[in-house]
């Protein structure tokens, strides 16, 4: 089973133990097109699952980012305060969001895998 | 995004429709049209590329109106408040359609043409009906109204707009800015207009249908010439304190707050002599109850159309009409509206999901305009 899940959302979760880390999909940031701005959460702050957590800015418009899985915030990347840019240049790496500690792994469930998620972009 | 996406009424295609798709464009629907956002280079590529050579922009969704009859330039200086005598011909003003309450019904081009019975008008996609019924309801029915489906709209901007042009067309060597001019092309005929919707110098063209993809591909051969969509026209426009008809202007707002006087002919708004005068001349007189104004927001958070205006003792002072990403100067930019008896506050807080930002007031345009002086 892979360790990546995804939300209908375009938001990807990579699961390490009670770990999370979170990001949006290479499709996700193809459609927004150049992010100019990423407003990301506190650290120490509780999330539930589907919570409007941060809001990124593509020159067009402001699109929130729902959480994967509730949890507490345990780290952001704060380079994306600076240089925003690098979640269109390496979604899936470099242009991870936050690290989430994972309250409840049972909601994971309600995520997708890679291969229904490419269904879902594709359809 | 959204606000490009929900529109639910029938959605027309330009002729440039299928020569979009196959040049991977990112499509939308936008003032009842299906029009590319972007290209495949993105917002910002597209937005730098018009600042330093030049971006061709289908704009054909706009309505390019005819009207002929004796004396339509009399007849249209009782809606429009300009002055045709001050126009020689081949002239072109920027101008509003104002209701009775000197409020904008549209803002559009008007261009005095050789022909003393003929006056050419391009006006704002979504309001070509509205802007007809005005039209209509005006004149006197014996003037002939002709929208002009069969001619396409394609701009060229940027500092190599006119280099580009004159590859294919040497005849137009030095037109003067805001001013047109039939010519003919291959076997067609085009309006070519030296105006424009980016700050930059440049030309709109008008194309018969059938011609205007060869048209666009013989611009495109030359590699200072690429395509851009409504998103780099969105923030070149917002870079140049240009006001976009449904957001910074509307029935809701005059000429006058939108800081459009400069349009205005002074001696029509004495004489308030066409509809909407008396509003227009009253609110001169006594000033506007609120002026549309640049902001820059501190950090790199975008303040958005909507976003509410506060002073430092937290009233409400204003709304942003229109706001972004400036790509030229790498800041967010806004514009919009500060209440008269706040103009004086040098820095106002721009209410951004609940967190307010602090943001300087600053006069229009962002960036200078670049437009084309002869001798320059």
């Amino acid at each position: 089973m892979s360790d990546i899940f995804y939300t209908k959302d375009h938001e990807w979760i990579k699961v390490n133990g009670n770990e999370g880390i979170v990001g949006i999909t290479a499709y996700a940031s193809e459609q927004l097109g150049d992010i100019v701005f990423v407003e990301l959460p506190q650290e120490g702050t509780i999330f539930d699952q589907g919570k409007d957590v941060a809001v990124i800015e593509s020159v067009k418009a402001a699109s929130e980012i729902y959480n994967p899985t509730s949890g507490e915030i345990i780290e952001i990347n704060s380079s994306l305060e600076e240089n925003p840019e690098i979640i269109n240049d390496d979604p899936l790496l470099a242009g991870w969001l936050y690290k989430i500690k994972i309250s409840n792994s049972e909601e994971l469930k309600n995520l997708m895998n890679e291969e229904d998620y490419k269904k879902l972009i594709e359809g | 995004m959204s606000e490009l996406l929900n529109e639910n009424f029938h959605i027309e295609k330009t002729s440039l429709f299928d020569f979009h798709n196959q040049m991977n464009a990112k499509m939308v629907s936008f003032g009842g049209y299906y029009l590319p956002i972007n290209y495949a280079g993105g917002i910002i590529s597209e937005h730098i590329h018009t600042r330093s050579k030049a971006s061709i922009f289908d704009v054909s969704h706009m309505g390019q109106i005819e009207i002929n009859g004796p004396f339509i330039m009399e007849a249209l200086e009782k809606i429009l408040p300009i002055s045709f005598s001050k126009m020689l011909p081949g002239k072109v003003k920027y101008t509003q359609f104002i209701n009775h309450e000197g409020k904008i019904i549209d803002d559009l081009m008007v261009h005095r043409t050789d022909n003393e019975n003929s006056v050419w008008l391009v006006v704002n996609a979504a309001c070509k009906e509205k802007d007809i019924e005005h039209l209509r309801a005006s004149l006197n029915k014996n003037f002939d109204i002709n929208l002009r489906n069969d001619l396409s709209l394609i701009a060229i901007q940027g500092p190599k707009a006119e280099e580009s042009l004159l590859k294919l067309i040497p005849s137009l060597l030095n037109m003067d800015f805001m001013s047109s001019n039939w010519t003919n092309h291959k076997n067609y005929k085009i309006l070519v207009t030296r105006c424009g919707y980016t700050g930059e110098d440049g030309f709109e063209i008008s194309v018969p249908n059938k011609y205007v993809t060869s048209f666009t591909e013989s611009l495109l051969k030359n590699p200072d010439v690429k395509l851009a969509g409504l998103g780099a026209r969105d923030s070149l426009r917002l870079e140049a304190g240009l006001c976009l008809y449904g957001h910074d202007i509307s029935l809701k707002t005059s000429p006058i707050e939108a800081g459009l006087k400069w349009s205005l002919c002074k001696d029509r708004v004495s004489s308030a002599d066409f509809i909407g005068g008396n509003a227009i001349r009253g609110e001169v007189n006594k000033g506007p109850v609120r002026s549309l104004l640049g902001f820059l927001p501190k950090g790199r958070a975008p303040a958005r159309e909507g976003t509410l205006i506060y002073d430092s003792n937290d009233n409400l002072i204003g709304e942003v009409t229109s706001g972004g990403f400036s790509p030229s100067l790498g800041v967010p930019i806004s514009m919009g509206y500060i209440n008269t008896p706040s103009l004086d506050q040098k820095e106002i807080f721009l209410d951004v999901r609940g967190k307010k930002i602090p943001a300087d007031v600053v006069k229009l345009p962002f960036v200078p305009h670049n437009y084309f002086k002869k001798g320059d």
